[in-house]
């Protein structure tokens, strides 16, 4: 595998950081988390990489993909000594349950501690400090030797992760892997249910985001899971996920009166959301077990002939839109059509009012944008285009008006 | 001539109404000019050097009086008292403004016609033999097949988003005048016994990798056409590239794969999507057909005039000469008006001149009038004996310039002057070298020639297929003219050849002058074309010609 780099053979010096990330981003794009993180481990434009965990609510589900990739794989663990007794626990077992063979936890050294944090009560005054004393130095220290780390970060997480790609520039020192980027929460949920994977003990106790013990609250019902952190500070990353190298500290959004679902338009206009059983990706749907529903999620470049088989138990297939100008989308649903899929057909991400009746008129029943799409352009720009059926050479031209 | 049914009224007005909101939603800023691109990009409008361009359809080719006069009224309404005639039998106006563009799609929906996908992303214009209905040679009118494309590629909902523009083309005739095969899709009509149907090619292009279609399959009977053309182009959606634009075109999708796997990928679409099409096309079709009104033309009226006029006045017969073909009707002709006059800017037409030429049409044409892809306006059914009267009215007009096929007769894009991807001028070349061979007075000495001219890489100005290709580049901030030789348009088609080193602004018309001169010198008769003279003695004399003797330039 590590010979795939043709173009920039291991042997070489690496090319700026800068553009490899570019070519790697463009590269990826549509792969799933698993090839991405298998690239990532043989591809010579990444280097030597190292994946870091903190052991926390979802953490497991990296670490695992990594163990049956390459259980050899160097995992950081940064033990801050303020967390919580049962991720100690936690850590040791998943290490054991998956055989990681190369855990090195990471510490702080002694001489730092003992210089400005004598009493373990930092985090009271300057959170920014004690985690720069605590996380961000000794990370630094271990990552010299490193030019890539992956992370478990997703997009869904809101603030500023919210725009991340697969890979990410550092500070043209090293390159960030984020396999998980592009997954959601239902997703996370379903890998570690289907792979019977061993859960944070807190999670079960209302800890859906697990950090430091100071630092860590209970999250309610509702709110956003990584609410628990920092709570009622100005913070929302420990200091060692910066955007592209930089610390943005920026105004954060305004308080939402409720999370911001993504809208369903069909000819009735919009509505929220009704499908709660998550999707699978094609790669998984030979896993996932037939009984009960099941929903598919396509990627644009999806080859629509690998799924002749499985199209009779889909109830509902969502194709993405990365962009509106990205016309396959329509060919797909087209396709999907014509070789018998009878089920739900959505199309999700960036498509526009003003395509609203081709979508209708390719085969799809629902559109799902996200909130700010809607906002930008409300239900009655939505509704001007309906009647879809009128005007249709297609129809007329097939008998079918 | 093409009348509208109450659908296609309906559908026209149904996009005014449409683009009229977006145009009203990117000025509120519900659309960001992102989005609202590839809308306006569907209804024809460009943002260009100086101004906004509106592209207007001519599909096919064909207009009556009624739309010519239009063209007219809004070239003075909303432009600068002209319009421009393009290669891709479109009509562009180059100083609209946005907020005018709805009236002016309004204006001309109140003819019926359209600025429907004229550019983006989508499968554009469809064109043909601008001859069409009228050629001697032609097996069936083309026209009612490219209507039936244009209706089923209008607004379809799979391809308004493909990776790059798509054209078609389709001629009617063995000899083709539509460039097929530099189109994406050609479509070149066939008998086979009783039954008609079209060699399909694909992937053919200009531009910066110029490539000659390939054949996808030898014979398509007609009633498959739409779907087989579906299959087609759902492959290259899903197929074509979209990380690059310079390798998005269906031909570098076509080279990467190769026309063969393209080929399996293609039937086994149309094995899916053939049953979608139970018939309701083909009798759409025969509507189509039965809406082309076809002339009654007279038999037996005397064409003496013409043969009187022949013989008295020079003028006329060096015109009649160049400009008219032969008609399949014995006693008619076609005529093709030049938009080339010397020193003018090829395929420009001022507001009276497009209401002479409507006129014109009403009065002797049965009322039609075509855009040939060389950027001159064609009458395709003139009795003989009315030519002199033509010629007449249309020399009054300054559109009386007998060059059709001629050096001076150039195909040249926008260039410099108008364009802005543009890395030289092109129309003061054209201009140049038009007013140097009428000085010379040896245009008709020099027979049918084509030259044609791109301001850039681009290609819209056809150099490839030209005899004498020029190409406009830019060398460190200065213009410079590449020349190609011996491309050809045609059923043979063929890609020009560089003949070596670019010329300088003022030097480029002088090189075309030695090229000439050298086709002079080694031509076997003067009925042996300078394509021809090419094709037999190759590019050494015309190198000699541009570059000097080689062996001297060694010593030298
Ligand atoms: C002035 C604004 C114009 C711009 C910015 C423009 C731009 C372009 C570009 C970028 C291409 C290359 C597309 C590709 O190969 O993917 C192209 C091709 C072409 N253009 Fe234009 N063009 C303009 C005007 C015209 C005009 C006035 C004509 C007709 C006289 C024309 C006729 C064509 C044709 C026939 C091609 C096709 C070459 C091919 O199929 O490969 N263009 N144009
Ligand atoms: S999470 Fe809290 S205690 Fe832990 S290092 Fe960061 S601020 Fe310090
Ligand atoms: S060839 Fe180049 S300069 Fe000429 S019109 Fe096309 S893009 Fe513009």
């Amino acid at each position: 595998m590590a010979t795939k780099g043709k173009e920039m053979p291991l042997e070489s010096a690496l090319a700026p950081a800068a553009d490899r990330v570019a070519h790697l981003n463009a590269r990826y794009r549509n792969h799933a988390a698993q090839a991405v993180l298998e690239r990532a481990l043989g591809d010579a434009q990444v280097g030597r990489v190292a994946l870091v965990s903190s052991f926390g609510a979802e953490s497991v589900v990296l670490l695992h993909m990594l163990s049956v990739i390459d259980r050899s794989t160097p995992v950081l663990f940064i033990d801050t000594r303020m967390l919580f007794e049962e991720t100690l626990t936690y850590q040791a077992d998943v290490a054991a349950t998956l055989g990681l063979t190369d855990v090195r936890t990471i510490r702080a050294r002694p001489e730092a501690l003992a210089a400005h944090d004598p009493d373990g009560v930092l985090h009271r005054s300057d959170t920014d400090a004690c985690c720069a004393l605590r996380k961000v130095e000794p990370l630094e220290r271990a990552l010299a030797h490193f030019d890539a780390w992956i992370t478990g970060r997703k997009r869904f997480q809101g603030g500023r992760r919210a725009v991340l790609d697969f890979f990410e520039n550092e500070d043209d020192r090293r390159i960030k892997v984020n396999p998980l980027a592009h997954w959601r929460p239902e997703d996370v949920q379903d890998y570690i249910v289907n792979n019977r994977l061993p859960r944070h003990p807190l999670v079960a106790r209302g800890f859906p985001s697990i950090g430091c013990a100071p630092c860590t609250s209970r999250v309610a019902a509702g709110e956003n899971p990584r609410a628990g952190r920092w709570r009622d500070q100005d913070k929302d990353e420990c200091g060692i996920h910066f955007v592209n190298g930089r610390a943005v500290r920026g105004p954060q959004p305004a308080p939402q009166e409720e999370p911001e679902m993504n809208v369903i338009v069909t000819d009735r206009g919009f509505a929220p959301d009704d499908w709660t059983q998550g999707f699978h990706r094609p790669e998984t749907l030979g896993e996932a077990t037939g009984n009960g529903v099941l929903a598919l999620d396509l990627p644009s470049d999806a080859d629509p002939c690998d799924l002749a088989d499985h199209l009779g138990r889909v109830t509902m297939i969502r194709v993405d839109f990365p962009s509106f100008a990205d016309g396959r989308g329509f060919t797909l649903a087209r396709r999907l059509r014509l070789m018998g899929f009878k089920g739900r057909l959505r199309a999700r991400g960036h498509v526009i009012a003003d395509q609203y009746a081709m979508a209708r008129r390719a085969g799809f029943d629902e559109i799902e944008i996200a909130p700010d799409l809607a906002r930008r352009q409300p239900e009655a720009q939505w509704r001007r285009r309906s009647a879809w059926q009128a005007h249709d050479y297609q129809s007329r031209l097939r008998g079918l008006a | 001539m093409y009348e509208y049914s109450e659908f296609d009224t309906a559908f026209v007005r149904e996009r005014v109404a449409q683009f009229r909101a977006q145009v009203e939603r990117r000025i509120d800023g519900a659309l960001t000019e992102d989005e609202f691109k590839p809308l306006r990009l569907m209804n024809g409008l460009y943002l260009q050097l100086h101004a906004y361009m509106l592209r207007v359809a001519v599909p096919y080719g064909t207009l009556d009086p009624a739309k010519m006069r239009q063209l007219a009224h809004i070239a003075e309404r909303w432009d600068k008292g002209y319009g421009h005639f393009t290669t891709r039998q479109n009509i562009q106006f180059n100083w609209p403004r946005l907020r005018d563009v709805p009236d002016m799609l309004d204006a001309l929906a109140d003819v019926g016609m359209h600025a429907i996908q004229t550019s983006g992303n989508t499968i554009r214009n469809v064109t043909s033999d601008h001859f069409a209905g009228a050629a001697a040679d032609e097996i069936a009118d083309p026209r009612p097949f490219a209507e039936l494309i244009r209706q089923w590629s209008t607004d379809h909902p799979e391809f308004q988003f493909l990776p790059r523009k798509f054209k078609v083309a389709v001629t009617g005739s063995p000899n083709d005048r539509a460039v097929i095969k530099s189109h994406d899709i050609g479509l070149r009509m066939l008998r086979k016994g009783d039954e008609i149907g079209f060699e399909v090619v694909l992937g053919g292009g200009l531009g910066r990798t110029p490539m000659i279609a390939k054949v996808i399959r030898d014979f398509l009977p007609v009633a498959d056409l739409l779907p087989y053309l579906e299959s087609i182009v759902s492959v290259y959606n899903q197929l074509g590239r979209r990380d690059n634009k310079f390798k998005a075109r269906v031909k570098i999708t076509v080279h990467e794969h190769g026309i063969d796997r393209i080929r399996e990928l293609v039937e086994a679409e149309f094995a899916l999507r053939r049953s979608t099409f139970g018939g309701a096309d083909q009798q759409i079709l025969r509507e189509i057909e039965a809406r082309f009104r076809r002339p009654t033309l007279r038999d037996g009226r005397p064409a003496d005039a013409y043969e009187a006029s022949r013989a008295a006045d020079p003028v006329f017969r060096a015109w009649a000469d160049t400009n008219l073909v032969a008609h399949r009707h014995p006693d008619h002709a076609i005529v093709t008006i030049s938009l080339k006059a010397h020193g003018a800017t090829p395929g420009d037409a001022s507001a009276d001149q497009m209401r002479v030429m409507a006129d014109l049409a009403e009065e002797f044409g049965h009322d039609e009038l075509r855009v040939s892809h060389e950027q001159n306006i064609v009458l395709p059914h003139v009795h003989k004996a009315d030519l002199p009267a033509v010629h007449a009215r249309l020399a009054a007009a300054g559109l009386g310039t007998a060059n059709i096929g001629l050096v001076s007769d150039i195909i040249a894009c926008p260039g410099m002057d108008y364009c802005a991807l543009a890395t030289a001028r092109s129309i003061p070349i054209a201009q140049q070298i038009a007013t140097r061979f009428d000085e010379l007075k040896l245009e008709h000495d020099i027979g049918p020639i084509k030259l044609k001219i791109s301001g850039c890489i681009n290609a819209c100005g056809h150099h490839h297929v030209g005899h004498i290709g020029i190409l406009g580049l830019d060398r460190a901030g200065v213009e410079n003219y590449q020349i190609t030789l011996g491309g050809d348009g045609t059923e043979a088609a063929s890609i020009g050849e560089r003949t070596g080193p670019g010329f300088p602004a003022d030097e480029i018309v002088g090189a075309v002058e030695r090229l000439i001169g050298a086709y002079l010198k080694h031509r076997e008769s003067a009925e042996e074309t300078f394509l021809e003279t090419y094709r037999r003695l190759g590019m050494a004399p015309f190198k000699e010609a541009l570059y000097g003797d080689e062996r001297q330039r060694n010593a030298a």
